[in-house]
Parts: structure tokens; sequence; C-alpha cells
């Protein structure tokens, strides 16, 4: 696949990413951080964690045909990345979480996980949509020669 | 243009022959027609029997092992071909690689849908599902939905 393409598909789930993060980062913070005030440092967070994420997003590529169990397993390794960083990063800052706030902030990164994929997999519907359409017209005009 | 048919006795004689003053792309068009509906394969069922087929009913050439299978509606056939050779020769023929191992008739292909990771599922008309891989689906679109290789 072009480098092109690659790109593009990485800076979309970048901004994918970020925006989920914005929204979950508030979330959690306001159930369970109501009293925590933020400076405008905090700001980076989001963007921090999106570009990490994607970048630990190159695990799922490959040069060689990978079958479907083993993109299974590179997705699987992809998200378990992402928990590792977030919550290394966390404890790196200084950040020590209760076990159920652990939890609920690893289903959260799960959940943001699979968000992203399925924003990507409707933008891939939208694309194998137009294809359709597309080769019903060439089989049409390729019949009619 | 004047038209003419001859009858014969032997089907192996059978032939088409264009008397033209100048190989135009009309001209063209009518000799990929003639050869795409005439094209004819032969392969082997079952490594013992030797059958003759129309390319334009094979849905798709698959290598597995070392060999190359052609599937049509009721039959799975070996041919002697190499992937490479059935992609480059068939190519007028609206057959296009989909994968590392497999070349399809897109003339016979119902749909695509997403897959996983990026890569897309292809429904031939026979009810088969196959597998797009990335590095080969903008080549398909190219050439179902047009634009050029910078698109991709």
């Amino acid at each position: 696949m072009k480098i092109k393409k690659r790109l593009s598909e990485m800076i979309m789930a970048f901004f994918v990413s970020t925006t989920l993060i914005c929204i979950l980062e508030g979330i959690l913070g306001m159930i369970f951080f109501p009293e925590v005030k933020t400076d405008y440092g905090a700001f980076f967070s989001p963007p921090l964690f999106g570009f990490c994420s994607v970048i630990l997003g190159l695990v799922t590529q490959s040069k060689k045909e990978p079958s479907v169990r083993q993109v299974l397993f590179r997705l699987g390794l992809h998200l378990l990345l992402i928990e590792g960083l977030v919550f290394g990063l966390n404890f790196a800052s200084g950040n020590i979480f209760t076990p159920f706030v652990s939890v609920i902030l690893a289903l959260s990164v799960a959940l943001i996980f699979v968000a992203v994929h399925v924003i990507l997999w409707m933008n891939d519907q939208r694309s194998a949509m137009q294809f359709n359409e597309c080769l019903k017209r060439y089989q049409q005009e390729n019949t009619e020669d | 243009m004047k038209v003419s048919i001859r009858k014969i006795l032997k089907k192996e004689e059978e032939r088409v022959l264009i008397e033209c003053v100048e190989v135009t792309p009309e001209i063209e068009d009518i000799q990929a027609y003639i050869a795409h509906k005439g094209a004819e394969l032969s392969g082997f069922v079952q490594e013992k029997h030797m059958v003759r087929f129309k390319l334009a009913d094979v849905y798709y050439f698959e290598a597995l092992d070392e060999k190359v299978f052609a599937y049509t509606e009721d039959q799975v056939c070996e041919i002697k071909m190499r992937l490479y050779e059935v992609e480059k020769l068939y190519e007028k023929y609206h057959f296009v690689r989909c994968s590392k191992s497999v070349v399809l008739n897109l003339m016979l292909l119902q749909s695509i849908s997403p897959a996983l990771n990026g890569r897309f599922f292809a429904h031939m008309k026979n009810g088969e599902k196959l597998m797009i891989s990335r590095q080969y689906a903008p080549r398909m679109k190219r050439i179902v939905m047009g634009g050029n290789e910078n698109e991709d």
C-alpha cells in the first residue's frame, strides 16, 4: 500500500482518537476527580495519547498479508500496548488509581479503541458502497460492448 | 461493414477473420470482444480429466501450493499457468489481482464490504467470499472507479 494512503489513515485515526480521548478524560474527570482543577498543559494530553496510540498502531502493519487470526492478534497487542502506555504514563507522572478506577479506565481505553475502529470501518463501508455503485456501472458498460 | 458467416464442419477450425484497411480502436474493441467471448481455457479436474471452459465463466484464479486453479460455477480446474501470467494475460478481460494468491473476475463480482484492518471482502456472484488485501484494493478501485495512480 502506498505511503500516502497509510499516512492519511494514520492521521484520521489520530484525530478520531484525540477527540474520543478528550471526551473520555472529561467524563472520567467529572465523575472520579471533580475536585481536580487542570491547567493549560492538560490540553496537550489527548493529542499526546492519540499520537502515541497511532504510532503503536504500527504493530498492526505487515508487509505480508496476515490472516484474520493474525490481524485479531495484532489488534489485541495494539490494545495491550495502549493500555500499558496509559497506565505507564499515569504511573510515571505520579497518578495512582484505586483498583475500581483502574478497571474503569482500562475499560474506557478499550471502548475508545473499539470506537476508533468502528469509525474507520464505517469510512471503509462508505468507500465500499461507492465502489459497488461504480462496479454496477462498470459491468453494464462492459457487457454492452 | 459487411458481416458474413460461413459454416464449417470442424469445431476446432472455427475462427473469426477481420478484414480491414486499418486497425482502428473500434476494430481492436471487436477483436477484444471476440477474443473474450470465445476465450476458452483447458484445465485438469482432479489431476486427470482434461476439461475446457470459457474464461468468462471463471469467477477467480487461485494459487495454492505452486499450482493455479480456476474456479467456475460448478468445477475447480488446475491450469498450467503461473498466477502472474494469468493476471497479465487476462487483465483486458476484467481479471484483476485482489490478493497475493487470487485474481478475480470483476464481471462476476457482486459487491465488496469492509473487513478488519483496512481490508475488504469480495462477494462473488456465486456466493463465495474472497479477501481483498490492502495492497491490491487501491488498484481494483482505480480500475472500477477510475482515477489515476496518485489518488491511492
